[in-house]
């Protein structure tokens, strides 16, 4: 075990894929340990890119959208922000996130380019779904790692990769999830998949990356396709124009930008 | 034919024993393949267009029936026990394996949209039960405020609280039912009631209640029938063979549904009934015949007597049968497939019963021996040319007295045609319930609280054209809509659409001001509110009003009574806007399972009208063909119009709504109709070649056919009149409408017909201008 990697699902960035430095310790990883070097790594300072979201239902009509992000590590916090570019009818719409290390919810804020306002949303669920998608916020990484008891249940080998197998289960029981299995690379830590089951023990959905590039020395996932088995919907996620450590400045963040627009 | 009959009868025991092992496969066949079919959905065409489109709807919008759990408590439901019994069986319900998790709202799962100065607050309106007094205050005022969960989930008096679980349209059982009623009736207690209502439950309890009340009277009423039938035969080996034949040709008729895999359907059960009425009829003829026949000839074998019997009356019975059956078979012009399998298995079972007259009975009576012969007083004045006294009399009156029945005829048929104009169709499954049952009150009383039980959805359809559903004008158009069919119709308890999320948006944006709950002029911020809305709210909710595209809608009208007047009455009104629509490029089109049930009784009548139309027409054929003369097909199919029109005349004028089984009624009477007309008319024909008098040959055919017909009809009206003793209307009505069918159906063969006959001068001309000639 000599590259440790690491796996973390960025709000912003719907996924990022970090490799972290080394490990020197061959000591036996409990689960915990195994979330945690996914959860708790340092990204890169700041990052930009335009995500094409696609919506598909069960009758295979399909919902396009794309966005322009920016976001930024304060260190206790990290802050991004979004524009939509298409479609046309609500382009400029913009939508800024707040997340904080501690426990405290994610202050969030919307401007309608029709109202001219910006707005604030106090939503205290982080199991709210993502922009209509199939990802909530805590599936785009915004879950705290002791929110969760983590057990290694497993090593296996997927598509020629040893992984580790991996179950989280919620600590609060009204929990959106009774558990989640994910599959994390052994050599890298990079994330294969994960399979989240809902509150009667069934499986919900399943999140497989698909693309994984290295861009500016980081590993990024550049596209992702969450399943919904069982409504029948489908996100895919897909990041385009990454780019990383660009000095994305500080007063990005702010409502007079959200109302500013692209 | 009666040599072949009569040959047979040298095989009694053969046939027995073939008789029973043939039934003793289909009772198997039954045993293993019978399967109810409660899913009403299976009971309509699928290539319907109304239906077609209708399902397309239903998928599009995931439109299910919902079953709607109701709490009560008087004290108001704002308390942490009512509010936790909600949690635990919201729970309890999404659990179900039957019920998606995600088709169980409740106010435990809604979410709390709401405006506030800076902006807004999406939240459940609680996750834990709320104990301190501040917080069940403020959740009070949350709901309160909020129109999209005030008088939809929570009652307006605040006493009712509902849960609504949607299900399938196949998920419905009786075990289902069961342990949804248990689950409910667990979590009662001193302040809390709990209430199940909903169209599946009515549906489902509809299709089960009918035929297992069937399955109780039947047996009743072949007691009955068995008792009424041993009274008039005297014999009980007639009695028991009479009925053999109906029980036989019914269970063949079931054995081979099931041998063919096609399930028992509501319709299904009046198959039995069917069977009854007509099946004694040709037992009872052909053990009138023998009845006279033996106590003419006391000394003749059973042998003779019998053969006497089959070489007079197999013509009539062939007749009677085959007549009848291509009656039931013109139901396949239905596209109605429970109704089409209804119109070939009674035709089926009335084929069997026809067989098993001309061969099993005889067998029994080859075997079982002969009833005791009644002799004759050969001495006594009869009055007339019969055996009989009261034959006699009753023709020679009927004759002499030919405008009585004329007259008489006129004034039913006029007053029958005025009944019809009152005549309506109804669609209801709930007003086949007791007024006083269960069923009927729980779902008056959360029609009293809530929107409404049924539902009416109206499908928008912009042909295509994306984004149509964001245009203000569009929304507009449906908030009118909306606001006249719900401000217009006492019967509209609420209505839902996209156009209340807009309206609701556009209120919470500008910090939850009333004068902002409208459709706002711009489409773009009509876009944005729904991105907001699918960003912060539950965005399922919007895929059950509007399609992804936006180019088709989903208008939701909740109704008080799911019968065809109310139901019309929003179609109506819904309908006046069908050119504003057309002007915005949308078309209106329909789905739900009210609407279908609506399309389909129409269909229903539509083919049983056309059936009707077309039996008849086959009917005055076929008779002319067996009788060789026009004008007895005319004069046959008399009794059979009137029973006909009697039986809509008396439905119209006792407010009996036409629905799936009073419609199938009118089969009855031309099945029995068709019985007694042509028995008598047989009799009459060879009576008539006997004699040169009028009068003789109706005396004669009075005393045999008359006979046998009477018996026929008391032993049927009494077996049904004890459906009038059933728990479930429609079998009361059933049983009221074919007593009444037997005896019009009687009555008019014996007084109209007859007078007809006589004054046709049928079968006697020839014989004058013979004489004539010969002088």
């Amino acid at each position: 075990m000599t590259d440790m990697k690491t796996l973390r699902f960025s709000l912003i960035a719907v996924a990022i894929l970090l490799i972290s430095g080394f490990s020197t310790n061959a000591q036996k990883l409990t689960g915990r340990d195994i979330v945690e070097k996914a959860y708790n790594l340092p990204t890169g300072d700041d990052q930009t890119s335009e995500l094409t979201m696609t919506l598909i239902n069960k009758s295979g009509q399909t919902r396009v959208r794309k966005i322009k992000q920016f976001t930024k590590d304060f260190g206790t916090v990290e802050k991004s922000i979004m524009f939509f570019i298409s479609p046309a009818d609500v382009k400029n719409t913009s939508f800024m996130n707040w997340s904080y290390d501690s426990d405290k919810p994610d202050d969030q804020w919307i401007y309608l380019p029709t109202i001219k306002k910006v707005k604030r949303i106090s939503s205290d669920s982080k199991s709210d779904y993502f922009m209509g998608s199939d990802f909530t916020y805590d599936d785009l990484g915004d879950r705290k790692l002791d929110a969760d008891v983590h057990t290694l249940l497993r090593e296996e080998n997927i598509d020629g990769k040893d992984c580790y197998v991996v179950q989280s289960v919620s600590k609060d029981e009204d929990y959106m999830y009774s558990k989640t299995v994910t599959w994390i690379r052994k050599d890298n830590f990079v994330g294969v998949k994960k399979e989240f089951y809902d509150e009667d023990g069934e499986l919900l959905k399943t999140l497989t990356i698909k693309r994984v590039e290295k861009i500016s020395g980081y590993w990024i996932i550049t596209k992702s396709e969450m399943n919904n088995i069982q409504k029948n919907h489908k996100t895919i996620m897909e990041l385009a124009d990454v780019k990383i450590n660009v000095g994305v400045p500080a007063s990005k963040f702010t409502e007079r930008m959200m109302m500013r627009g692209l | 034919m009666d040599k072949l009959l009569s040959k047979l009868l040298n095989y009694g025991w053969a046939t027995m024993v073939a008789v029973v092992v043939i039934s003793a496969f289909f009772v198997y066949e039954m045993k293993e393949n019978t399967r109810m079919e409660t899913d009403l959905d299976e009971y309509m065409p699928k290539d319907h267009p109304a239906f077609v489109y209708s399902d397309k709807a239903e998928s599009w919008f995931d439109i299910k029936d919902g079953i709607i759990i109701a709490l009560e408590n008087k004290n108001g439901v704002f308390n942490t026990a009512t509010l936790d019994t909600l949690k635990k069986l919201t729970k309890r319900f999404q659990k179900f394996k039957e019920i998606d998790k995600d088709d169980v709202t409740s106010l435990y799962t809604a979410d709390n949209i709401i405006g506030t100065e800076e902006g807004m607050d999406v939240k459940p309106f609680f996750k834990r039960v709320p104990k301190s007094p501040e917080k069940l205050a403020q959740l009070k005022r949350n709901v309160e405020t909020n129109e999209m969960v005030f008088g939809r989930l929570v009652s307006y008096d605040e006493t009712v609280t509902v849960i609504i679980a949607e299900i399938g349209d196949d998920v419905f059982t009786q075990d289902f039912y069961d342990k949804i009623l248990k689950t409910a009736r667990a979590s009662e207690t001193d302040d809390i009631k709990i209430y199940v209502a909903g169209r599946p439950i009515v549906e489902g309890t509809l299709a089960l209640l009918g035929p297992e009340d069937m399955k109780r009277m039947v047996p009743i009423v072949l007691l009955v029938i068995f008792i009424v039938l041993y009274i008039t035969l005297r014999s009980l080996k007639g009695t028991l063979i009479t009925l053999g034949v109906v029980f036989f040709s019914t269970i063949w008729a079931f054995g081979l549904m099931a041998a063919l895999k096609i399930p028992v359907y509501a319709v299904s059960t009046m198959i039995p009934v069917m069977l009854i009425a007509i099946g004694v009829a040709d037992g009872i003829h052909l053990y009138s015949h023998l009845q006279i026949f033996i106590n003419h000839h006391p000394d003749a074998s059973k042998r003779e007597a019998t053969i006497d019997m089959l070489k007079n009356l197999w013509k009539p019975v062939v007749m009677t049968s085959v007549t009848t059956a291509v009656g039931f078979i013109s139901l396949l012009t239905s596209q109605v497939y429970p109704v089409k399998y209804f119109g070939i298995f009674t035709a089926f079972g009335v084929m069997v019963a026809m067989v098993f007259s001309l061969v099993f009975l005889p067998a029994g009576i080859m075997i079982f021996g002969l009833p005791k012969p009644r002799p004759i007083d050969h001495g006594e004045d009869k009055g007339g040319h019969s055996h009989s006294k009261l034959a006699n009399s009753f023709a020679a009156w009927i004759i002499e007295h030919k405008y009585v029945s004329i007259l008489s005829t006129i004034v039913i048929v006029v007053l029958s045609l005025i009944g019809m104009q009152k005549i309506w169709i109804n669609s209801s499954f709930l007003e086949k319930f007791e007024k006083d049952s269960e069923i009927v009150q729980t779902d008056k009383f959360i029609n009293e609280h809530f929107g409404g039980t049924s539902t009416l959805n109206l499908i928008l359809d912009a042909k295509g054209r994306k984004d149509a559903f964001k245009e203000p004008r569009v929304l507009k158009l449906v908030d009118i809509l909306q606001k006249d069919v719900d401000g217009s119709l006492e019967v509209v308890g609420s209505t839902f659409s996209l156009a209340d999320y807009i309206r609701r948006m556009n209120k919470v944006m500008n910090a939850d001001k009333e004068e902002f709950n409208t459709i706002p002029d711009n489409q773009d911020m009509i876009a944005q509110y729904l991105l907001l809305y699918e960003m912060s709210g539950d965005p399922e909710n919007l895929n059950k009003v509007v399609d992804y595209d936006y180019e088709k809608a989903n208008v939701t009208f909740q109704l008080k009574s799911d019968n065809s007047k109310a139901m019309n009455a929003t179609l109506d009104i819904i309908e006046r806007y069908t050119d504003d629509f057309k002007k915005l490029g949308i078309e209106l089109n329909y789905a739900g399972s009210g609407y279908k049930g609506l399309v389909f009784t129409d269909l229903i009548l539509e083919g049983q009208i056309k059936s009707l139309i077309l039996s008849l027409i086959i009917i005055v054929v076929l008779l002319s063909i067996m009788f060789k003369k026009l004008s007895i097909g005319l004069i046959g199919s008399v009794p059979i119009i009137i029973t006909a029109l009697i039986s809509f005349g008396v439905m119209g004028f006792l407010d009996i709504p036409l629905n799936t089984t009073t419609a199938l009624l009118s089969s009855i009477a031309i099945g029995i109709g068709i019985d007694y007309a042509v028995h008598f008319l047989e009799q009459y024909r060879y009576n008539a070649a006997l004699t040169d008098s009028k009068l003789v040959a109706a005396q004669k055919t009075m005393a045999h056919s008359g006979r046998a017909i009477i018996f026929n009809a008391i032993v049927v009206i009494a077996g049904f009149l004890v459906l009038l003793f059933s728990v479930f209307p429609p079998n009361r009505e059933l049983g009221a409408l074919v007593s009444l069918n037997m005896f019009t159906s009687f009555v008019g063969t014996l007084t109209i017909m007859l007078v007809l006959l006589y004054q046709s001068n049928v079968y006697f001309k020839d014989k004058k201008k013979k004489k004539n000639a010969e002088n």
